[in-house]
């Protein structure tokens, strides 16, 4: 299977070439067979030997694109089909991180201080939408993007969790 | 040995693989559509596809078809894992005479179909098809008819789910319509029964394909489809996500899942989701992200009748079905679309054996002559039929109002609901408080010397009486009124006590819903 | 003498706190929000109290609340570490008025220190220099539009309560002004309770230099030398060190004297820190004077061999310093840096929730003061400073190696961290040779480095990467039990009815 690090220009192929039992396997990188043998696993983690080097790796994300995960620390991502990618993109937008589309994100944790628009106002990107407060500081959310305010999905004084809507924005 | 025949059997199987051939594909994928192969690439684990029947061509002579002759004539049917789970599928092949249905194609499908039925696995469908094969004529009816009836008989016993990616028009898109559920692909996904240029003849209405029969139509206004998926990607995600809430069959419960989420976990901020002013509406939502298991809910008919939410959520590892009044929208009040949405998913949930959740905060059915004539005696009774018939586990919580006959369908005990709890913040009553006052002591009031200060007096007396869950709770009808930071806990413990749950009904052939 | 302390604080603070509490055999009471029930500094303490709801307001603002568990648990001093009702001078008055000692300087003061415009006051009659700016409270934004007018842009807009960052806002240009006046105002009242602002001038590339001071009852004052904390972001400090790369020992004898005598001029006692500006050219500008002990403390801890709150708790029952300025010698170097529970590359917004598992460094010269534990969580309510890792080295060269080695051991996952940032800015030649500023991050670009880094870090990983991307699918199905007796209820099915 061919798989590209996300946000570069490197692709790598990999496949599991049979498996030894015993939570044993043997692997195929980039054309090197390895050995893997997964040690331990919880809830989202899990640590293995990969020839001769321990590693630990905590699985973030995964779709049927993509997996993000973060390996002995570091947090990458592969575009799980890069040759695939530009024919399903080509009538819908790239999910990123900041959905590009609708809707704007919190990106964190907060309480809504104040709302610094209406429904129907015509707004640039980079404009305070609203103000959150988390951990006393007061950070203000801008939009991602021009366009129009079509909602507003907030309250003065409501809390909104990381990844809520906060308005949508045509 | 045997090398001439070797090489002819390889030969026919690369040329199987190329479908409709390499021009096809290109033209395809220029449309940025993938082919059948691929999609099923994506969906299935690495390496389990076994397709079956590649090698089926149409044994059709009429208007020169003898001479398109193609390898898997259109679709391509199989078996494979999904995250483990086996699976069967069929896809229509795009490439091979614009994926239309043939006598063969149309067997291909029902014999798979028939295979997972008697094996009890789910059963899942790509459209994207021009539709019945004209050459083939009565033929290719017969074939859709053949399909239908493969549903019927997969219907309850089978999970079945169809991703339409492409168009699927006239009668073909009944199939999708029988299964469980319908993803429609945004903007390359059309469904209708009657195409833009035959409106446009018959009533003289110009309208396009995407705003006739296209995802958002059919997700948000129809209710057709069940999602509407961004590109084909999330399209598959969303069919792996909702396999893993679901059994493979009726016998089967859905696999628990080890969450991690403490199923003792008190939520203090309960409470304050719902504001003193019961005319004041808030996100329910809120309140079942917070019960869920680490917060994921997974919402479906999101865009259609969103006066009322059904979905899966995990408590303590088990999947369960959550009903729930919205009251941010139409402020909760039942109609037409929402008891159509709610009533059939709570049909899903019986069929596969989950327990179902119920929700309430709704101040009755919407009025009116559009409802009324549209209905909604009719349509309202699904759900209540829905709700007594199902024998899986169930719970319902009162959260704030609960009045009239949507109290009675919201799962409320009568019903044979299992377990009713409520919130001190419940109301449940008849009607309102103002509108019970109006009716019952309408001959006080007017001929009262303070009309007005009288009213509220008889309102105010009324709420403290009525509009709480205490006199339900003396008769039984609530089992317990708990702390709403207790929600999570009490669920998950009545869950548990409801755990080999088993009821007898008189045996019949099935019964007579309202349809 | 203090027999028992009551911590009016929590996090890692209230944490170093009792570990000079139990090294001195005083017993140590803490107290704690809803959201703290299952902290660290909870479990250390001899005792615990329940104070309140998570909001600070409610409950470690909760002046009230606080005396109440105070005079239960029989406490007779109380230490309020830094923020919340450190600088609060009515507090530290209630402390007195119920016979609390209360440890640090006194409500008058503090009241002197804290208002920014008195303190400006009291230091140019000291002949203490002091920064350009509005000669006093800005209450409404068209005053602060003309001063920023005359004096000329960039300015920076502070809070006369403001303190540890908050309330400082840099504009550039009147729209900027505008609205960070009412996001100033805000953030203000929110922290402090009130909200007054002043205008002063911007000055770029300057070093932030602070001194730490101890003043007893007995009239000895000491400055106990500098240290130098000019990476920040938002006006907050990420990095410091001591001693300053650019002060010898006459400059830290010349302006250690004015800290002292900025001290002696508002009649401060007990430990507390002079914050100055050093422009290029090597002028020192006064800012404020700090009533409280500071989050880098340990870093002067470390060149100095003292426990500083031991000397405060000292001075606290009256002692007299047992040593002299002359007898203060700067021994090596050490460098701190704040580990926050923040998202970089987010604006550095705050990040929260459970930490699943914690790896904390240590090894020569490496001291980590924190809350942190496998299984605690990082709370909304309270500021994101999850951690402080300390290191020492004879010199400069050797703290900021032993500090590389210690940030690639600190491991914490659940939260986004600050970690790789600080990484980045440790292995600049900037950093290596000395040149720092307040405007440090935004002048070597040091956010594009971080980027590049992580793109490469990414890059080396990947081949392991990969490994654990192909079994991610044998993951999953550990994570799924299935219902047993599954098939054969499929094949004994006959009939649902």
């Amino acid at each position: 299977m061919k798989f590209k690090l996300e946000n570069t220009d490197e692709t790598l192929d990999g496949a599991i070439v049979k498996s030894l039992g015993n939570n044993e396997f043997v692997v195929k990188i980039r054309n090197h067979e390895r050995n893997l043998k997964l040690l331990d696993m919880n809830h989202q983690k899990i640590e293995f030997m990969l020839d001769n080097s321990f590693h630990t790796a905590k699985y973030i994300e995964s779709s049927t694109s993509k997996i993000t995960l973060v390996v002995d620390g570091v947090k990458l991502t592969f575009n799980k089909r890069p040759d695939m990618d530009k024919i399903v993109y080509k009538n819908s937008g790239m999910e990123s991180a900041i959905d590009s589309q609708i809707n704007l994100k919190s990106q964190i944790p907060g309480r809504v201080v104040s709302i610094n628009v209406s429904q129907g106002d015509s707004i640039k990107k980079g404009d305070v939408v609203c103000v959150l407060e988390s951990m006393k500081m007061q950070v203000s959310i801008k939009s991602h993007k021009d366009g129009v305010v079509r909602s507003l999905k907030i309250k003065q004084g409501a809390s909104v969790a990381k990844n809520d809507v906060l308005a949508e924005i045509e | 040995m045997h090398s001439d025949k070797i090489k002819n059997f390889l030969q026919k199987k690369r040329q199987a693989e190329q479908s409709g051939g390499e021009e096809k594909i290109v033209s395809q994928h220029e449309k940025g559509k993938l082919t059948a192969r691929e999609r099923i690439d994506l969906l299935l684990d690495e390496g389990s596809f076994t397709e079956i029947d590649a090698l089926v061509t149409h044994h059709y002579y009429e208007f020169d078809m003898q001479n398109k002759k193609f390898f898997g004539d259109g679709v391509v049917t199989g078996y494979g894992t999904i995250n483990g789970r086996k699976v069967f599928l069929f896809a229509y092949d795009f490439t091979v005479l614009g994926g239309t249905l043939s006598e063969m194609g149309a067997k291909k499908i029902t014999k798979v179909m028939e295979h997972a039925t008697r094996v009890g696995c789910p059963i899942i469908g790509i459209i994207d098809s021009g539709g019945a094969r004209i050459q083939e004529g009565i033929l290719s009816l017969d074939g859709f008819a053949s399909i239908f009836y493969h549903n019927q008989l997969a219907s309850g016993v089978v999970p079945q789910i169809t991703c339409s990616i492409g168009p699927s028009a006239g009668g073909a898109v009944y199939s999708p319509a029988m299964t469980d559920f319908v993803i429609m692909v945004d903007k390359l996904a059309t469904m209708f029964v009657t195409g833009p240029e035959v409106v446009k003849t018959v009533l003289g209405e110009e309208v396009s394909f995407d705003e006739l029969g296209g995802a958002m139509s059919h997700g948000k206004i129809s209710g057709v489809s069940h999602f509407v998926a961004k590109n084909e990607y999330q399209c598959m995600d969303i069919v792996k996500t909702l396999l893993s809430y679901i059994p493979q069959n009726s016998t089967e419960e859905p696999s628990i899942v080890d969450t991690g989420d403490d199923p003792n976990r008190l939520d203090n901020n309960l409470i304050t989701i719902v504001p003193e002013n019961p005319l004041q509406p808030y996100d329910m939502k809120e309140i079942i992200h917070s019960i869920v298991d680490n917060h994921q809910f997974f919402e479906i008919h999101e865009l259609f009748a969103s006066n009322v939410i059904v979905g899966f959520g995990r408590l303590h590892g088990r999947t369960v079905g959550i009903v729930a009044n919205q009251p941010m929208v139409l402020a909760g009040a039942l109609d037409i679309d929402s008891s159509n949405k709610a009533a059939r998913f709570v049909r899903f949930c019986d069929c596969y054996n989950i327990p179902i959740v119920t929700l309430v905060d709704t101040p009755g059915y919407m009025p009116g002559t559009q409802q009324e004539h549209g209905g909604i005696i009719r349509h309202g009774s699904k759900l209540l039929y829905a709700y007594c018939e199902a024998t899986v586990p169930k719970i319902t919580i009162i959260i704030g109002k609960a009045y009239g006959g949507a109290y009675i369908a919201m799962g409320s005990k009568n019903l044979g609901t299992d377990m009713n709890f409520a919130w001190p913040t419940a109301q449940i009553a008849v009607l309102g408080s103002e509108a019970a006052v109006r009716i019952m002591n309408r001959k006080e009031i007017e001929t009262a010397k303070d009309p007005a200060a009288l009213k509220k007096q008889l309102v105010d007396n009324f709420t403290e009486k009525f509009a709480n869950p205490y006199v339900a709770a003396s008769y039984g009808t609530i089992d317990t009124v708990i702390d709403p930071a207790e929600t999570r806990p009490a669920i998950i413990r009545a869950l548990e006590s409801l755990a080999n749950k088993r009821e007898r009904r008189i045996p019949r052939k099935h019964g007579n819903i309202n349809l | 003498m203090i027999e028992k302390i009551l911590i009016a604080n929590r996090g890692e603070i209230a944490i170093r706190v009792i570990k000079t509490c139990n090294a001195l055999g005083i017993k140590s009471v803490a107290v704690y929000s809803d959201e703290d029930v299952n902290s660290k500094h909870v479990k250390m303490a001899s005792e615990s109290y329940h104070i309140g709801p998570p909001a600070p307001s409610q409950s470690y603002l909760n002046m009230e609340k606080i005396v109440e568990a105070a005079l239960n648990s029989g406490a007779d001093a109380i230490h309020p570490g830094y923020g919340f009702l450190s600088e609060n001078a009515d507090f530290a008055d209630l402390c007195e008025k119920k016979k609390l000692n209360f440890i640090g300087p006194s409500g008058k003061s503090m009241r002197l220190c804290g208002d920014k415009m008195l303190c400006k006051d009291a230091m140019a009659k000291a002949k203490v220099p002091t920064v350009p700016g509005s000669p006093g409270i800005v209450e409404e934004v068209e005053k602060a539009l003309d001063i920023a007018h005359n004096i000329g842009y960039p300015v920076l807009l502070k809070s006369v309560f403001g303190g540890g960052g908050r309330g400082i806002r840099l504009v550039h240009d009147e729209k900027e002004l505008k609205q960070a006046f009412e996001l100033a105002s805000g953030e203000s009242k929110a922290a402090f309770g009130k909200s007054a602002l002043f205008v002063e001038k911007f000055l770029p590339k300057i070093r932030h230099i602070e001194f730490q001071l101890a003043r007893d009852k007995h009239g000895n004052a000491v400055h106990i030398f500098e240290r130098e904390c000019s990476i920040q972001r938002r006006h907050q400090k990420l990095i410091e060190m001591s001693p300053s790369p650019v002060v010898d020992q006459k400059t830290r004898d010349e302006i250690g004297q004015l800290a002292v005598n900025a001290a002696i001029a508002v009649d401060y006692h007990n430990a507390g820190t002079a914050e100055f500006l050093r422009l290029d050219d090597g002028t020192f500008y006064f800012i404020e004077i700090n009533a409280r002990l500071q989050v880098e403390h340990p870093v002067t801890e470390l060149v100095s061999g003292l426990d500083l709150v031991k000397l405060q708790i000292d001075i606290a029952n009256g002692k007299e310093m047992p040593f002299k300025q002359k007898d203060l010698k700067v021994n090596g170097c050490a460098i701190e840096c704040r580990i926050n529970a923040e998202d970089t590359f987010l604006d550095f917004a705050p990040s929260t929730g459970r930490i699943y598992d914690v790896n904390i460094p240590s090894g020569p010269g490496v001291r980590v003061d924190t809350y942190l534990y496998p299984g605690c969580s990082v709370s909304p309510y309270y500021d994101s400073l999850m951690a402080k890792l300390i290191t020492w080295g004879q010199n400069f060269e050797e703290a900021r190696q032993r500090m590389q080695i210690s940030l690639a051991d600190f491991y914490i996952e659940g939260v986004e961290t600050s970690i790789p940032l600080y990484r980045t800015i440790l292995d600049t030649k900037e950093f290596i040779s000395g040149d720092l500023s307040t405007d440090f991050l935004e002048r070597f670009k040091i956010l594009d480095i971080l980027r590049d880094n992580l793109k490469k870090e990414a890059s080396q990983k990947s081949d392991v990467a990969l490994a654990a991307t192909l079994i991610h699918s044998e993951f999953l199905k550990t994570r799924v039990r299935a219902h047993k007796e599954q098939s054969l209820r499929w094949k004994a099915q006959l009939d649902r009815n």
